[in-house]
């Protein structure tokens, strides 16, 4: 008896307790967030962009008008009482939990304030690990209002897409929470963000080639005003400078904890140089990075960096895929170009962030006992601004694609 | 009740008497005991016996017997052919002596024709049995692509010679039990001699002497008579209406139960690999019996879990749904009147509409329920806004995956499970869900078939062919299970 | 306690996995690493080593002494008033554990999956579901292990495979983490996180065979160790040493991670579930385990009924208002602390005596 009445009362427990049940239609999905500054210090606008689960699905019946996202902005000190106070004007309860992308307007950035309220993301469970960091040029939430994507309508699918595409190319790189907080806490490298905006700059300049650019200054005409491109540099929790698309791939290249699948470039005909060669770099292996630690003298980096390179288009139509002497010139140059564009990334890093945007911190631990002498050797400080840093590519493989030969120029006008 | 028990001694006291030498007393018993007159089927025919030229009468139910047989084999024997005895005169296989009225009144119960002689202090009664009954066909309800097609019928000896036919042992026994205090039922024990545990067999036996009720009609009935908890979830008992399914737990070292009037078995003991398996994953080559196998375990899952699991996600865990699914919900949702486990329950509600009507429907109109069910609650529910797609996809899975349970048991321990679990799952997620289906596993390993825990042999551990979700190839097969702690527990002599 | 001699090796290895192996994911990781930073995760080997002869010397004893569990093995060698003692003392040290790990486990479950629900009511459901688990005895409970030991490890294995992308290795440098001599003070402290190995011997006639107890609860430690290690490896390498102090939960954290594919990114409710089932598990273990020391000690020869008082005297302490911070960074750190040395020369002394006495003289 006694036990079915412990039962019971068991069982009606269950059926009393429905705290956290919250049904679908109930809440509303923001897919972006965007974080900007106020005028007061310690209040920052956030903006949400809402999915609407009518715009693109067969079930939704009366969503043929409506918009597919719902942007609204909100002031507050930290995300979560922003979301709370959000609710005010949105119908439904907020969920973070399918947040894509957190943009953070520049000016924020730039704010050494940025570092607290990031923060505050780490401590609800809501927000993954996995979201990405975007910075834009503008503030977040002009960035976001001005985002309308043209053939992706669901926002999650646009963020979903434009990001693993553009980061498997190389122009951005992978700039997740988890990676922003190790490099931060870790107190030693340069965090690398994604750079976008909606905003054309006025500095557009077509001279460049096609990966020199940051975001913005893409010569573009036609499809949507966003251009992902190029990367914010965080030293310290904190936004110093930008890099173009050409450096962060060099950047993602030196770094062997982030992965590159492909990278499209062009350089100069080295025996025609009015005409570009187009190639397509690839990495078969990791780089390997050798760091002899000197507590006196400085320290040697010495990376050596195994790639292939297939070559693409020779519109200067030289045959470089028969002749032996002009294979050993491209390869040359090719190498010399990556050795120099490299250097200089290296050198700009040295001396002007006093850190580096590799990770390479990762590689001179192992030369400490401990904690406590690793952090006195100071990284940021002592080691990586003085230490002697050597960079080799080596060409392991040079291919020609799958045509033998160009068309013979005087042939086809005979 | 001692009231009670004294009456009924009182009322069946005429039948204790022995058969007196006197024909006219016998008969006059036997006339008040079958209520002759009355009762219209019970037939007696006085006759003049040939070979000692004394009266002699026959008595038996004209409705149970054949008649023909009677004719050739007894009458026109007895009253034509000379000889020494009963025995040498008759032409019937099969004659007993009986001394007193119990065991006549048994006899012509069982469709044996009596014959009393004047002046001979013992009756004979001879098997003329002639019960009707279906002829062998196929199986219905446990049906087969690949292996035997024949079904038990409702006839003691049709099924046993199914059985002999496939186990062609002499140590196969066929031990007769009467129970039943008004109605004596016989039922049989089908075993192998030299494998069974005589513990178990004991414990049947004494189990089956046990029960106290005026009859028992059939197995089915049975099977509640002879379980060890009639209010728990779990069957303890297999049922089976296949005689290859029979065999194969025989040679096992089993115990089969048959009545005569039962076109199907019981099967003791059990653990829940019995409730698993069916005989075509072993008539199936290995990795088609073992695609089932997992076919089937996917389908246990789903039948009991696929329901709760949407709704603990959808109510409480909304964040693992993907993008795409969760704004195609959504959406689907918003004007759906319901909170989303409500939908959920009236839907398998109807589902279990739609299959306790079809089942119980007259044939001709079988085909309107599927058009009923499919149109009304699919198509139209949905365009009403009543339910949403998604919970008809969902039902309609865990509804389909029912069928693959074949043991009409377990498959109705699953399908009520299936709703407790979908409240647990709508009151506190996956943390109820969780702990629901972890107390539900644990109270099925508590259970005892006859003193063998439920999941053996995969835990507790006994040597056996280590045939549990999966089975291994038939040449593996070495062991019978050793939580039955047969006599010969290896399969193959050893070589 | 039933014994129809159903538990063997298997059953008594996967209680023993379950309820030692479900440190990797609960806090003890966040607890080590707050003194020895990214060195915490060689701290379990020293631990481990530093209490694996005591505990062996334990089994031991118990070996030699036919037919006792560890209680009735206490008392035969020091008597019976000091035996009851040093009983109630291991009993005490056992409830606590059990009391300050559930308000652990709850505070997991509030946090991350049932924000909004008070902390009563997940506790008085938690341990529901532990008290009707329990009730089942405690063979149900080994075989349930041995069924669910294969899903459980699997699901483990799979989180690791899934991270495999974001450990960078070269983060457990500097190998000592905050020192060597704070790691090796820290792993002697720290002894007492295998206190569970000690309390599983008050079930050392359970098995068919008390070899198969030996044996099922050596391998499992082994295997145990090396999980744990592992999954260690993992935290320090996917957090590095700033952050894994700051994360409470780093399983959690690691499975909220984690994504499969580009269409599942939140499957972290996937490995919940995995999670709830080795934790529900290992509570039944647990106040089974508590209510039969106590039976032990006082002589209740059936103390299945003492589950429920149990139950709901755990559910009491663990609402006492500490918040989750103290509760498992200065409770149960304190707690370890004490009852490490106790772990290691108990058996010790207890070999000692037995010695003196010349039991083992035969």
């Amino acid at each position: 008896m006694n036990r079915k009445l412990l039962m019971f009362l068991f069982i009606m427990l269950l059926l009393a307790g429905c705290y956290d049940r919250i049904e679908l239609e109930q809440q509303s999905y923001v897919v972006a967030m965007g974080i900007d500054k106020t005028d007061r210090k310690g209040v920052y606008a956030f903006t949400y962009q809402i999915a609407n689960p009518e715009v693109g699905s067969a079930a939704g019946q009366g969503g043929a008008d409506e918009a597919p996202a719902e942007i609204v902005t909100v002031d507050g000190a930290d995300i979560l009482s922003a979301t709370h106070t959000a609710n005010s004007f949105v119908t439904k309860k907020i969920t973070l939990d399918h947040t894509k992308v957190i943009v953070v307007s520049e000016e924020l950035a730039r704010d050494e304030d940025f570092i607290r309220v990031i923060q505050s993301a780490s401590r609800s469970p809501q927000i993954r690990r996995g979201v990405q960091l975007v910075v834009s040029r503008e503030d977040a939430s002009d960035f976001i209002n001005n985002n309308k994507p043209l053939m992706e309508q669901r926002p999650h699918k646009y963020y979903q897409f434009m990001l693993d595409r553009a980061t498997q190319t190389g122009i951005i790189p992978e700039a997740t929470l988890h990676r922003f907080f190790q490099i931060t806490e870790g107190d030693a490298d340069l965090f690398l963000a994604i750079y976008a905006t909606t905003e054309q700059s006025d500095q557009t300049e077509n001279k460049k080639t096609e990966d020199q650019y940051i975001a913005g200054e893409i010569p573009q005409i036609g499809g949507s005003p966003t251009q992902f491109m190029g990367s914010a540099v965080f030293k310290e929790g904190q936004m110093i400078d930008t890099f173009t698309g050409e450096e962060t791939r060099f950047a993602q290249i030196l770094d062997n904890t982030l992965e590159m699948e492909t990278l499209f470039a062009t350089i100069p005909d080295p025996l025609m140089p009015e005409y570009q060669i187009a190639y397509n770099y690839s990495q078969k292996e990791d780089p390997s990075i050798n760091i002899q630690y000197h507590k006196e003298k400085p320290t040697t980096i010495d990376v050596q960096i195994p790639y292939q390179a297939e070559i693409l288009a020779v519109p200067s139509l030289i045959k470089y895929s028969q002749n032996k002497e002009y294979q050993k010139v491209l390869r040359e140059t090719l190498t010399k170009r990556l050795n120099e564009k490299t250097a200089e990334l290296v050198r700009k890093s040295q001396e002007e962030y006093r850190s580096d945007p590799f990770y390479w911190s990762l590689y001179v631990r192992k030369y400490f006992k401990d904690v406590k002498d690793y952090e006195e050797a100071d990284w940021h400080k002592k080691i990586y601004p003085n230490a002697k840093i050597t960079v080799n590519y080596k060409m392991e493989k040079l291919e020609f694609g799958k045509m033998i030969n160009d068309s013979n120029l005087d042939e086809v006008r005979d | 009740m001692r009231l009670l028990s004294g009456q009924r001694k009182k009322n069946s006291s005429p039948s204790d008497k022995n058969i007196s030498s006197s024909l006219s007393s016998n008969i006059q018993e036997m006339k008040q005991l079958f209520s002759y007159k009355l009762n219209k089927d019970f037939s007696m025919r006085t006759l003049n016996l040939k070979f000692n030229h004394k009266e002699a009468c026959l008595f038996y139910y004209s409705s149970i017997v054949d008649g023909a047989r009677i004719n050739l084999n007894i009458i026109k024997p007895l009253l034509e052919n000379d000889g020494d005895s009963v025995s040498n005169v008759v032409s019937i296989e099969n004659i007993e002596e009986v001394s007193d009225f119990e065991t006549a009144n048994e006899n012509i119960n069982s469709g044996k024709v009596i014959l009393f002689i004047e002046g001979d202090k013992m009756a004979y009664a001879m098997d003329v049995a002639d019960f009707q009954h279906r002829a062998v066909s196929k199986s219905e309800n446990e049906t087969t692509i690949k292996g035997p097609l024949d079904a038990f019928t409702e006839s003691m000896n049709t099924n046993i010679s199914l059985i002999r036919k496939q186990l062609h042992n002499s140590q196969l026994i066929n031990e007769g039990i009467q129970i039943g205090e008004r109605s004596k039922n016989e039922v049989n024990l089908i075993y192998l001699k030299d494998l069974v545990n005589d513990d178990i067999l004991e414990n049947l036996r004494s189990r089956l002497k046990d029960i106290k009720t005026d009859s028992v009609r059939n197995v089915e009935m049975l099977e509640q008579y002879l379980e060890e908890r009639p209010y728990s979830l779990l069957p303890t008992i297999l049922y089976t209406e296949k005689p290859d399914k029979a065999t194969s737990y025989i040679e096992e070292g089993f115990i089969v139960l048959l009545m005569d009037s039962s076109s199907a078995c019981l099967i003791v003991p059990v653990t829940f690999w019995s409730f698993f398996h069916y005989p075509e994953d072993r008539y199936l080559r290995f990795f088609y019996g073992n695609f089932t196998r997992a076919i089937r375990l996917l389908s246990f899952y789903l039948t009991l879990m696929i329901s709760a699991t949407f709704v603990a996600i959808a109510n409480f865990h909304s964040e693992m749904i993907p993008p795409d699914l969760l704004l195609a919900i959504t959406a689907s949702r918003e004007r759906i009147p319901f909170p989303l486990i409500f939908e959920v329950l009236i839907m398998e509600i109807a589902f279990e509409l739609i299959r306790e009507a079809g089942l119980r429907i007259p044939n001709p109109l079988g085909p309107t329920i599927g058009i009923v069910g499919a149109l009304i609650l699919g198509q139209a529910a949905v365009e009403a806004n009543i339910i949403s797609p998604i919970i008809v996809i969902v039902v309609a899975l865990s509804g389909l995956s029912s069928f693959a349970l074949a043991d009409l048991n377990i498959n109705f321990t699953i399908r009520i499970m299936r709703f407790l679990f979908i409240l647990a799952a709508g009151t506190f997620g996956m943390l109820a869900l969780t702990g629901a289906s972890l107390l539900f596993f644990m109270y099925t390993a508590s259970i005892k078939s006859f003193g063998i825990p439920f999941f053996s042999p995969m835990s507790p551990h006994f040597i056996s062919s280590e045939d549990t979700v999966f089975r291994k190839a038939l040449k593996k097969e070495l062991f019978r299970p050793e939580y039955l702690r047969p006599k010969d527990i290896r399969k193959k002599a050893k070589s | 306690m039933q014994n129809n001699g159903f538990l063997q090796t298997k059953e008594i290895l996967a209680i023993t996995l379950i309820v030692i192996g479900s440190k990797l994911a609960d806090s003890t990781p966040a607890l080590l690493a707050q003194k020895a930073q990214n060195g915490f995760w060689l701290i379990p080997v020293i631990a481990f080593v530093c209490i694996f002869p005591s505990f062996l010397i334990m089994l031991y004893l118990l070996n030699r002494y036919q037919h006792k569990n560890m209680i009735e093995l206490i008392e035969t060698i020091t008597g019976k008033w000091i035996g009851k003692i040093i009983g109630l003392l291991l009993f005490l040290f056992t409830f606590l554990t059990l009391t300050l790990n559930s308000r652990n486990y709850v505070e997991q479950i509030k946090l991350l999956y049932f924000p909004e629900s008070p902390t009563e009511i997940i506790y008085l459901i938690f341990f529901g579901i532990v008290f009707f688990g329990a009730k089942r005895g405690f063979e149900v409970i080994g075989y349930t292990s041995w069924v669910a030991l294969p899903i459980i490890k699997l699901s483990a294995a799979l989180v690791i495979i899934l991270i495999m992308g974001n450990i960078v290795i070269q983060r457990v440098f500097p190998i000592f983490g905050s020192g060597l001599p704070i790691m090796l003070s820290e792993g002697v402290k720290s002894t007492a996180i295998f206190a569970e190995l000690f309390f599983l011997l008050i079930a050392y006639q359970s098995a068919k065979k008390t070899q198969m107890f030996t044996k099922g609860v050596i391998i499992a430690s082994i295997i145990a160790i090396l999980e744990i290690v592992l999954f260690y490896f993992v935290y320090i390498t996917v957090f590095d040493y700033n952050s894994i102090g700051k994360i409470a939960f780093p399983f959690h954290d690691i499975i909220q991670y984690i994504q499969f594919g580009e269409f599942f990114t939140n499957i972290e409710t996937i490995f919940m579930i995995f999670w709830l089932f080795a934790a529900y598990i290992k509570f039944i273990i647990f106040i089974y385990i508590t209510a039969w020391i106590f039976g032990e000690i006082f002589a209740i020869r059936n103390f299945e009924p003492l589950l429920l008082p149990f139950s709901f005297l755990v559910i009491m302490i663990g609402l006492l208002p500490i918040n989750s911070i103290s509760n498992e960074l200065v409770l149960h750190d304190s707690l370890i602390t004490i009852m490490s040395p106790f772990l290691i020369i108990l058996p010790v002394l207890l070999w000692i005596i037995a010695l003196v006495k010349g039991d083992l003289k035969r």
